[in-house]
């Protein structure tokens, strides 16, 4: 099990891959240590969020890619 | 709820026609969970000052009665108090004095709120709940009434109450004479520093008591006037207008508010104050000229203690503050206080003033250190079994309060006792403790709106 990633630390512009194994960038993070506010940049199992801008939850979160 | 019960509230423990009220609705921790339900999540609360929260996002946590809230601003700009508790389980989710922030998320199972209540990030939303939960329906619990009056922000959680001004009566002016400027513009009120809290050992009802108008109780605060913490380095204020006015106890009967007040004659000239810093003095008496230019009443009132049912006690000059009387339990109240100036004061007024209602208020103020002993001591001397059984005395001035007073052509609302000579009366007293029954005992605000009835009477008669 890899070790938890501190939300907190991410910034604006981050990319992120998520547990579904789409990838997406950060937009805003409100700090809370609880969520992200991302957009898609890749959904294998759902195409249809490409593009769209979601509140991502921390243990989703599983690498942060830059 | 009963009524009747021998150990909460019941009819009689507030008997006016006698001036004798328990101490049992001081001490009586039944009594006390009846009020939370009967008086604060009925009454009109307040909540803050917009100043407090100038740009969207902005929170503050206050309090309403006993419930922890959250005012705040939304990306929009729109003010909102919410209820300070997830949905979810219940944990807050704002551990925060104040703030910005673009949510509230609660840090036990991570639900998340927009700054407008909406719920809007559920943890494995998708996989846990397969998006079948209706989350328009689990926003954060929203108060049913909310009013900002000239800056001050006011709510209720009872949607049938009637309107914050239609709540205030003709009260208003008394509110006005803090949120006004000190030459009388409208609104120019501002929150300067931030709140005071602290926990004395008594109930709510003592301080609420107090600040309806008890000039009684002077001799507490001797030894501050020996020491002279006043803005002239005399006694604890410097207003002596006072010397020349009617000094007058004003109580609206049908509202539960009351105050002193005092009435200065027509054509009174500013008299020299804040002596301690010569710039300060100049610019009071350039306000106060100002003041006897405008037109309209307050022009010629000088506010006092005063207090707006059940928990808001104002002081409108020195120190010009609110305060919140906020309920902890039978036993223990937690106060706030704001303290205000004028939004475009010179920095050298809003300093001075400073020192001034910090020396004067709060824990460390000298006077409200008088007060609070008096308060807390008789709370915990009327705790007893023994102590229970003796009512207190609120006779004084019984029977001699009257309508219709005016004084040089200005009329004072409600019912009004002239203390220029009298010195002291009980009669806010008694207006506190008569609406304050009257909650305890009506079932709906349509009981509570009296005037509402009378208006109608006198509607019907016309006809």
């Amino acid at each position: 099990m890899s070790d938890p990633i501190n939300i907190r630390d991410l910034a604006v512009g981050s990319l992120v891959i998520l547990g579904s194994g789409a990838e997406a960038e950060i937009v805003s993070n409100p700090n809370d240590g609880v969520w992200l506010f991302a957009r898609y940049l890749s959904s294998p199992d759902d195409p249809a969020m490409v593009g769209q801008e979601e509140m991502i939850f921390a243990q989703d979160v599983l690498e942060v890619r830059s | 709820m009963t009524m009747n019960g021998t150990h909460g509230y019941r009819p009689g423990l507030v008997d006016l026609a006698s001036g004798q009220i328990s101490r049992e609705i001081f001490v009586n921790d039944d009594i006390y969970a009846e009020e939370q339900e009967r008086v604060f999540a009925r009454s009109w609360l307040f909540v803050g000052h917009e100043s407090q929260i100038p740009n969207p996002g902005d929170f503050f946590a206050s309090r309403m009665g006993e419930e922890s809230v959250i005012l705040c601003r939304d990306r929009a700009g729109a003010v909102h108090v919410f209820l300070n508790s997830c949905r979810h389980r219940g944990m807050k989710v704002c551990r925060y004095d104040d703030g910005n922030t673009s949510v509230f998320t609660c840090p036990y199972h991570g639900w998340s709120y927009g700054t407008d209540g909406a719920l809007v990030g559920v943890p494995y939303f998708r996989e846990a709940y397969r998006s079948e939960l209706d989350k328009t329906k689990w926003g954060l619990v929203e108060v049913a009434q909310l009013c900002c009056y000239k800056g001050t922000v006011w709510a209720n959680w009872d949607a049938s109450a009637p309107p914050f001004r239609e709540y205030l009566g003709e009260f208003r002016r008394f509110l006005d004479l803090i949120l006004d400027g000190w030459d009388g513009r409208e609104g120019q009120a501002e929150l300067l520093g931030g709140v005071q809290k602290w926990l004395i050992p008594c109930n709510w009802k003592f301080p609420a008591e107090n600040f309806s108008g008890d000039s009684y109780h002077n001799i507490s605060h001797r030894s501050v006037d020996l020491v002279g913490v006043g803005p002239s380095g005399r006694s604890r204020r410097d207003m002596s207008e006072l010397n020349a006015s009617r000094k007058l106890h004003v109580a609206i009967p049908d509202r539960g508010h009351q105050t002193i007040t005092y009435v200065m004659p027509k054509d009174h000239q500013p008299q020299a104050a804040y002596q301690n810093s010569p710039e300060v003095a100049e610019y009071f008496r350039h306000c106060e000229e100002e003041r006897r230019r405008r037109p309209g009443a307050n022009s010629r009132l000088i506010g006092a203690p005063g207090e707006i049912f059940p928990n808001v006690a104002l002081l409108p000059r020195q120190p010009r503050t609110l305060a919140v009387w906020h309920p902890k339990s039978a036993h223990q109240t937690e106060v706030w206080r704001f303290f205000f100036v004028d939004r475009d004061a010179p920095k050298e007024v809003k300093n001075f003033l400073r020192d001034y209602y910090i020396r004067y208020s709060g824990p460390a103020g000298m006077t409200e250190q008088d007060d609070m002993e008096n308060w807390n001591y008789a709370h915990a001397a009327s705790r007893g079994t023994i102590a229970r059984r003796y009512p207190y005395t609120y006779e004084m001035g019984l029977g001699h309060a009257i309508e219709d007073y005016e004084y040089e052509g200005l009329r004072m609302p409600g019912r009004v006792i002239d203390l220029t000579t009298a010195q002291a009366s009980e009669e806010p007293m008694r207006n506190l403790y008569g609406r304050w029954a009257q909650f305890m005992e009506a079932d709906s605000w349509d009981e509570l709106m009296t005037w509402r009835r009378n208006d109608r009477s006198v509607a019907e008669a016309a006809k």
